[in-house]
């Protein structure tokens, strides 16, 4: 595909419809709050983009970020929009190797020099640079070059937005975030894990449009995506209300479809799409089928008490700290009288 | 590690500790001080049978004083009565208490939960209104009668304020309502909200002694 | 030797905001020639003897519910809040909670409880005598389930040694100390009025027998004021074939040691009944129409004789509702209507309540219950050692006023009671109001029916 086509032309080389096209930008305006007023602007900005190129870092990380994009049972436009964007460097989905891809990468960031956007997933290792290593280079390594001349960043998924599952406790490689990395372009993150596809290409298609990122919430995750509770939009909502609750994976209640908090439901404290856009173009998300949300679109989700303690325990330290609090008790309660016996018996004895 | 985290994990965890030593360390402190025996001649037993008779049978109570206590003992019951429902029955505390204990027991629809917690605060109200205006507890309350009050319904309060919202995140009130669960746990032992406990202690002393000599109790 | 400030205003600052002691007026008395320190320093003495495990119990447990007061005929009869039976209490319960509580230490570093100042001990002098007869209705209205009465009685201790009691309530309780009886009843006295009582009453009376079952004790009250009491026991004691005895070394029943908050006196005095008691091998002590009598001897004489008491304590009623139950006497049946007032001390506190409606049974009279009588009886207002104290007389006078609604609501045609102080006070209250009742005996009523020709 020539890098100098436009989107509008290719996918009219593809067959894509301009009603289709249409229906997907006002689709996309909608997602990101934008009014109707816009959906020309983005038809046009979109049509006539030439493909920017697209740098794709994969450090630490399970591919479970591109696999979500990927995986679809027929074309779709997300997948379509993604083909049109000059992917210029993806472990999994290019076709150069080892000199090769180095040398395709190092010419998109010279040719797109200030232009380019950097896609990363999976998280960066400080402990050793000798952990995670692409063509010899350490993945910090490669970071830094990258993003030099970038215009922006986009962590996807959550080990590229918070550290992921390498940065859980006792994190072993000192995996480090990439938005702790990067301190001189502008970071997107687009937790999850994986993220919602659509999460993704809505923030491109934000940037093709507008050249700017959308608006981030205190995670830098954008707020048109992240800014609910699964709780405040799930449709188990009602069953939490009226205390109706799946109390095991098989009982009548988890059958009926109740609600999943007594098995661990993190939704009240997990910001996401999940429940409004769901997954696999809407069929369904965890908690439709039937297994409580992990909340992986968090910070450090993986070392939040337990994907199945319910949100409202605690943990309190174990046995022997209760002990230990009981045992101090003890001794200032005996303390305390014999202290109090002295001072009557001296005082008497002063008498 | 945000509010939330630090409420539910650090705060907690400590304030549950002092909670313990600080109870044990005033009932020890007051059940090791000396005593007495007494010689005189029982009229019947007394000791624990005596003292488990009166720490029940003063929740009821006595004819002669019914009018006078009415208003009081209406809303204190009301308010003890609101408070267990509220702590013990709303599902996502059940389960906090399932965490330490491992045992659980049925919820109420949260609702009526938040019914029975809008009355609570209501209640606490009146009760803090007859505190300041009646003479005989404004000549005798003190200090630790005004904050204990405070310190009891917030975390009713911002229980209550929770499904609200008030435009505030999720997280943030949940964070602020555990604090404030936290304050309550670490002022009890040491405040008379360790009535408590004390209650077996007070109670029962009397009937120990009282039910001894066939005095009224 | 003793000073005296006659006269008091009751306003009462309620408006001021306060998170501290408030204190009521000034008004005291003092004995001896202490510098305001020694008094203090006293007071906090015999206070720290007293904070026990079980007084901790109670003065650690208050709420300021306030509740005490609604069963207090001080508050009551004048909705004066400093009268709540707590409030009474809130030096010595300072004073403990900054010696000797669990956290005390604490309170102490951090000057979070104030020492108890001589101030505040002379201002609740009247709160401590006049305004408490230790009748015990706010120990049962507790929901905590304090002893609030015996607490007051526990602080008097210090007070005494701090020199600050109601200087008729010291002088009465010296006299009993020096003399034997608060009312100057020596051993001649007493056995001169024994003597004009059986010839008056041609009843056998013995004084100073070696060796008898039975030491009966009398109250100064009874030998001064009503003495036929003394004829009627030994009437009814003759016709229940018993083998008892007065005696001149140990015939004082009252005891203003323990009224007047001296522990030492308590001793001296109950320990003169049980010496005597002892010498003549008694197996009963029988106590008169006397309410704190009971109290003192049957509860506490063991405590004040250091063991157990190796003879039984029985207060009249219980003993003539024994003997009228077992048929050692027999009474004939008295057509009227009765009420009666039970003496706290006898009743509520020392759990005789069911002897005299055993006694009434029997002489078949219609007895209609005091409303709120009984156990929740209303205290006369002289008990406690407060009708020695002439400035609270006025007092006194308007919580009577409770006492008499509740006598007037039965409608009956006698009251009737077994305590010797509460009849003097009703007599006094009767003079005072011009009342159509006032408390008689039941003993003498007893008396009175004896069937006397019954085997």
């Amino acid at each position: 595909m020539s890098r100098t086509q436009t989107l509008g032309e290719i996918l009219q080389a593809r067959g894509v419809s301009r009603r289709g096209f249409m229906k997907y930008c006002a689709t996309t305006a909608s997602l990101l709050a934008l009014p109707p007023s816009m959906v020309p602007r983005i038809a046009h900005a979109l049509e006539h983009a030439r493909r920017p190129s697209v740098i794709w870092l994969s450090f630490q990380e399970c591919t479970g970020c591109t696999e979500s994009l990927t995986r679809s049972a027929s074309p779709t436009l997300e997948g379509l929009i993604f083909d049109s964007i000059s992917l210029d460097y993806h472990h999994t989905l290019q076709a150069a190797s080892g000199d090769a891809a180095e040398a395709a990468r190092h010419a998109a960031m010279e040719e797109n020099m200030g232009n380019y956007l950097v896609l990363v997933d999976g998280s960066v290792p400080l402990g050793n640079p000798g952990f995670s290593t692409i063509a010899g280079i350490s993945n910090y390594d490669m970071l830094v070059e990258t993003v030099g001349g970038a215009a922006a960043v986009v962590a996807i998924g959550s080990c590229a937005a918070f550290g992921g599952i390498p940065g859980a406790d006792p994190n072993p490689t000192g995996a480090a975030a990439i938005q702790d990395l990067v301190t001189d372009k502008p970071v997107v993150n687009v937790p999850g894990c994986p993220p919602i596809p659509m999460v993704i290409t809505a923030v491109l298609t934000q940037f093709l449009t507008f050249g700017q990122l959308p608006e981030l919430d205190k995670h830098g995750r954008p707020v048109a995506f992240f800014g609910q509770t699964i709780h405040d939009r799930c449709y188990r909502r009602p069953f939490y209300e009226q205390g109706l609750f799946a109390e095991t994976f098989d009982d009548e209640g988890a059958r009926k479809g109740w609600c999943l908090y007594k098995l661990g439901c993190k939704g009240p404290i997990t910001y996401n799409a999940c429940a409004t856009m769901k997954w696999n173009q809407g069929t369904s998300f965890p908690i439709e089928s039937g297994h409580p949300c992990l909340g992986c679109s968090e910070p450090d989700f993986w070392d939040k008490g337990g994907f199945y303690n319910p949100v409202s325990t605690a943990s309190l330290g174990g046995g022997a700290a209760l002990a230990g609090a009981a045992a101090a008790g003890v001794a200032l309660g005996a303390a305390a009288a014999a202290l109090s016996r002295r001072r009557q018996a001296r005082t008497i004895k002063e008498g | 590690m945000d509010l939330l985290e630090f409420a539910r994990g650090p705060a907690l965890q400590l304030s549950i500790y002092v909670l313990l030593a600080g109870s044990i360390w005033r009932v020890l402190g007051i059940a090791l001080l000396q005593s007495k025996p007494d010689y005189s001649e029982p009229r019947q037993a007394g000791g624990l049978g005596g003292a488990l008779k009166v720490i029940w049978s003063r929740a009821f109570t006595a004819p002669a004083f019914k009018k006078a206590t009415m208003y009081s003992k209406t809303l204190g019951y009301t308010l003890h009565i609101g408070l267990f429902v509220t702590i013990f029955f709303f599902v996502p505390h059940i389960l906090f208490f399932k965490g330490i204990f491992g045992v659980s027991w049925p919820g109420l629809p949260n609702s009526a939960i938040f019914f029975v917690g809008v009355i609570t605060v209501g209640v606490a109200l009146a009760l803090l209104i007859r505190r300041m205006t009646h003479p005989v507890l404004r000549l005798i309350s003190n200090f630790d009668d005004y904050f204990s009050w405070f310190v009891t319904i917030l975390p009713v309060a911002t229980g209550l304020i929770i499904p609200i919202r008030f435009g505030v995140r999720y997280e943030t009130l949940l964070a602020i309502h555990i604090l404030s669960v936290a304050l309550l746990l670490v002022w009890l032992p040491f405040s008379k909200l360790a009535h408590t406990f004390l209650i077996f202690m007070s109670r029962g002393t009397t009937g120990a002694i009282l039910v001894r000599r066939g005095a009224k109790t | 030797m003793s000073t005296s400030k006659v006269g008091y205003d009751d306003t009462y600052d309620l408006q001021s905001k306060r998170l501290s002691i408030k204190k009521p007026d000034v008004r005291y008395d003092k004995q001896g020639e202490m510098t305001d320190d020694e008094r203090v320093h006293k007071a906090m003495v015999h206070f720290a003897k007293d904070f026990g495990t079980t007084a901790a119990a109670y003065l650690d447990s208050c709420i300021h519910c306030g509740m005490c007061a609604d069963a207090c005929h001080y508050y009551v009869a004048t909705g004066d809040p400093k009268y709540t039976p707590i409030w009474k209490l809130e030096p010595f319960k300072q004073a403990y909670k900054r010696e000797a509580s669990p956290f005390a230490f604490f309170y102490r570093l951090f000057g979070l409880k104030k020492k108890v100042t001589v101030e505040e001990l002379e201002e609740w002098q009247h709160l401590l005598y006049d305004s408490c007869t230790v009748c015990g209705r706010c120990s049962l209205i507790c929901p905590m389930g304090i002893d609030v009465a015996s607490l007051v009685s526990t602080a008097r201790h210090g007070m005494f040694k701090a020199g600050l009691v109601p200087h008729e309530l010291h002088a009465v309780a010296e006299r009993a100390e020096i003399d034997g009886s608060p009312l100057g009843v020596t051993k001649t006295v007493f056995a001169d009025r024994l003597e004009w009582m059986e010839d008056e009453h041609e009843v056998d009376i013995n004084i100073d027998k070696e060796q008898a079952d039975i030491l009966v004790v009398m109250s100064s009250i009874e030998i001064q004021k009503y003495p036929d009491s003394m004829a009627a026991t030994a009437k009814i004691l003759n016709a229940a074939g018993e083998d008892w005895t007065f005696r001149t070394d140990g015939f004082e029943a009252t005891n203003f040691g323990m009224l007047s908050g001296n522990l030492d006196w308590q001793r001296d005095m109950s320990m003169r009944v049980i010496n005597a008691a002892v010498k003549i091998g008694a197996k009963l002590v029988l106590l008169p129409e006397c309410g704190h009598a009971y109290m003192a001897l049957r509860w506490m004489g063991g405590n004040m004789y250091g063991k157990p008491l190796p003879f039984k304590v029985q207060h009249v009623s219980e003993y003539l509702a024994d003997a009228l139950n077992s048929g050692k006497i027999k009474v004939r049946k008295v057509d009227k209507s009765v009420t009666f007032h039970d003496p706290c001390q006898v009743s509520r506190r020392g759990g005789a309540t069911r002897a005299p409606r055993e006694i009434f049974k029997h002489l078949g009279v219609e007895l209609r219950e005091l409303p709120n009588g009984g156990d929740y009886n209303w205290c006369c207002g002289g008990g406690g050692g407060v009708v020695t104290i002439h400035r609270a007389d006025e007092l006194r006078y308007k919580v009577f006023k409770l006492k008499m609604e509740q006598v007037e609501a039965t409608e009956a045609e006698a009251l009737y009671s077994s305590c010797a102080n509460c009849r003097q006070t009703f007599d006094d209250c009767q003079s005072h109001y011009k009342w159509d009742y006032t408390a008689e005996s039941l003993l003498e009523l007893v008396a009175d029916s004896l069937q006397e020709d019954a085997a």
